[in-house]
């Protein structure tokens, strides 16, 4: 539902997007503010608090793949959040151009007053494949290049905006652990502080 | 400097804002440009450059002696677009005071309180205070 779509823009942008024929997303600003307004009170859950039980996961149950979910992840399903597709270099946290226009989505939703003063988790998460350690590792610094890239080039208040990690702890299908569906960032409100 | 404004102006038709005067784009609009003009030009010069801390930006000016021309101007015009964007967003509070005070005084303040409800009450606000809540991209 929340994936990118390749083709159909907002009918303005035309003349602009048809210079560079790339991947573009049919994402918009409100359907990101749809998705994560309305937190009801603060959520007690630290980033690094989530952080750790991915790590507690892969050390508690080694293995090429996780065996079950995050003990966390009833409660973080409970939240209003929101899935979408940033792409990065190979191996790489560097956010590739075709995507500079979702971060500057997600910035334009934050900066709303409908989600101004609330805490959110933006969440890296990648597929199955390769060692999970690893995946916990990129999927964070992506987590965290993102944040920078939101902080920094347009101006989110930092204090509100933590990147967190999960790897292939928190597939988003199970049943398929290598599809592409999996690879992902979550946007999660934590709700007013 | 001409040139310059009229390329806002050519980016502002492009986005498909308004033909408004005094209109603002945002951020993702904005960078979509950069994304555009010199998708190819950041492959090719600045493949470690990124999208944090002004990266790219700095990048394409280290660089400005291979960057395409397009590229070079249309980078203007994002940064500017950015900044004016940021500028509306610093001063809808201000612009919005008397509102804020006459429809909203009940809210706490921070936290963009006060802002929804100004949102909420966009029929009897100011122009002034409507206007500047468009500009900042609020709405």
């Amino acid at each position: 539902m929340n994936r990118i779509f390749i083709g159909a823009l907002a009918a303005g942008a035309l003349a602009l997007t048809s210079i560079q024929a790339s991947a573009q997303t049919k994402l918009s600003r409100n359907e990101i503010i749809n998705s994560l307004q309305g937190a009801q009170q603060e959520v007690e859950l630290s980033a690094d608090e989530l952080q750790k039980a991915a790590l507690e996961n892969i050390q508690k149950y080694p293995g090429a793949n996780a065996p079950q979910s995050l003990p966390l992840a009833d409660k973080l399903a409970t939240l209003r959040q929101f899935n979408l597709e940033i792409t990065f270099d190979f191996d790489s946290a560097r956010i590739r151009p075709e995507s500079f226009e979702s971060v500057g989505l997600i910035a334009d939703a934050l900066h709303t007053p409908y989600l101004q003063g609330q805490t959110f988790f933006i969440v890296g998460h990648t597929d199955a494949k390769g060692a999970r350690e690893y995946n916990l590792d990129l999927s964070l610094r992506r987590a965290q290049s993102i944040r920078e890239a939101l902080v920094t080039t347009f101006r989110v208040p930092s204090d509100y905006l933590y990147a967190v990690g999960l790897g292939e702890e928190q597939l988003r299908d199970p049943a398929d652990p290598d599809a592409a569906i999996n690879r992902r960032v979550q946007l999660i409100n934590l709700g007013y502080r | 400097m001409p040139r310059w404004i009229l390329a806002v102006s050519a980016a502002l038709m492009l986005t498909g804002a308004p033909a408004a005067t005094a209109q603002t784009v945002g951020f993702a609009d904005a960078i979509k440009i950069l994304a555009a003009s010199c998708g190819n030009d950041i492959e090719s010069y600045c493949k470690t450059a990124t999208l944090a801390n002004n990266g790219i930006g700095q990048c394409l000016v280290q660089n400005q002696d291979k960057v395409s021309a397009k590229c070079t101007e249309d980078f203007a015009v994002v940064t500017t677009l950015i900044q004016e964007r940021l500028a509306a967003q610093a001063a809808a509070p201000e612009i919005c005071a008397n509102d804020a005070r006459q429809y909203c005084g009940d809210r706490k303040p921070g936290a963009g309180h006060v802002l929804r409800c100004l949102l909420k009450s966009e029929r009897v606000v100011s122009k002034k205070c409507n206007t500047a809540i468009d500009l900042a991209g609020y709405r």
